[in-house]
């Protein structure tokens, strides 16, 4: 099995968005979708930074918007999910739910 | 959107900054985020808060792109610095020697005493500032899209170096006059480096269209 095969947490987080805002992921609904369901504040940069490495792998696709001007006449940048990554994110979840199988969850956060 | 908010722009020393260290086709994308959503912040929730929220982005913002820069293309920007590194061996002492051989062919120590002294202790430390400034351009130049990572690093690297030698240097000749100069001006040497990054950087940036614009 190639040894880069699984996302990272981060990029799981963020292939997971994309997943949940379909056509309309970009820089800032994916940012407030991830401070929305993980109460985590999150840098523009670092996901713009993991979506590059998401799109270097061939994990997801981005194309430009229309200029607007409420963001001073700038493009947005859309992104989409493709079949590899959608393949990534299955692989990273069912081996997650392999790893949790059987582990009393409740019992280790009352540990924590 | 309150009228007050229609008007308000992020700060811009952080805009600035933001754009410093992005490379061009991205910065595009992270300032109009950030622009989006700073005009609601400051709609909803006020002027300060925004400008808060807005630094906040920015300083977090910056390490992530200049290491994404980083990671996207390592050889060729470590090949910049490097490069950088060897030209500053070279280029100083090039100029240093240029300096003494016009004073001594004009024969400066002998009619001009007072001016002889100046070029040869503050002339050269000028001259290595203009040196540093231009192997940063040089560097920001070789590294295209990374120039503050590229000019950044070099600063860092030598800075080090800097360091490690005036430790050195202060306890052979403890007690000496003319150390803090010496830290002073190496100081200079490395800022002027990261200047001519900023410099190259921000000129890429004006020439270099939007890719909306295309």
């Amino acid at each position: 099995m190639p040894a880069r095969d699984y996302l990272g947490e981060f990029e799981h987080i963020i292939v997971l968005a994309l997943l949940r805002l379909e056509d309309r992921a970009y820089g800032v609904t994916v940012r407030q979708e991830i401070e929305f369901r993980t109460n985590r504040e999150v840098s523009i940069g670092a996901v713009y930074a993991t979506l590059d490495r998401l799109e270097t792998k061939g994990y997801v696709k981005s194309h430009r918007g229309d200029p607007t001007p409420e963001r001073g006449g700038r493009s947005k940048r859309f992104f989409r999910v493709t079949a590899k990554g959608e393949a990534a994110v299955n692989r990273t979840q069912r081996a997650l739910q392999s790893m949790t199988e059987g582990l009393d969850l409740g019992l280790i956060r009352s540990y924590s | 959107m309150t009228p007050q908010a229609d008007f308000v722009q992020p700060p811009r020393l952080a805009v600035w900054l933001v754009k410093l260290f992005t490379p061009a086709d991205a910065a595009e994308s992270i300032l109009g985020d950030l622009l989006e959503e700073f005009s609601r912040l400051a709609s909803k929730s006020g002027v300060a808060v925004a400008r808060s929220w807005y630094w906040r982005q920015t300083v977090k913002t910056i390490p992530q792109v200049a290491g994404a820069g980083f990671r996207a293309a390592p050889w060729s920007t470590t090949a910049a610095v490097i490069g950088g590194f060897l030209l500053l061996r070279f280029v100083p002492h090039l100029l240093e020697t240029a300096i003494f051989a016009v004073l001594h062919r004009y024969r400066v120590f002998e009619h001009h005493f007072n001016a002889y002294v100046f070029f040869a202790t503050d002339g050269i430390a000028i001259g290595h500032v203009i040196a540093s400034l231009f192997v940063g351009c040089i560097v920001a130049l070789a590294a295209k899209g990374r120039e503050m990572v590229a000019t950044i690093a070099l600063g860092l690297i030598l800075c080090l170096m800097a360091g490690v030698g005036y430790l050195a240097w202060v306890a052979r000749h403890w007690p000496m006059d003319d150390a803090m100069a010496w830290m002073l001006w190496n100081c200079t040497d490395l800022f002027a480096i990261v200047v001519g990054g900023a410099i190259v950087r921000m000129r890429g940036s004006a020439a270099t269209p939007r890719p909306s614009d295309a």
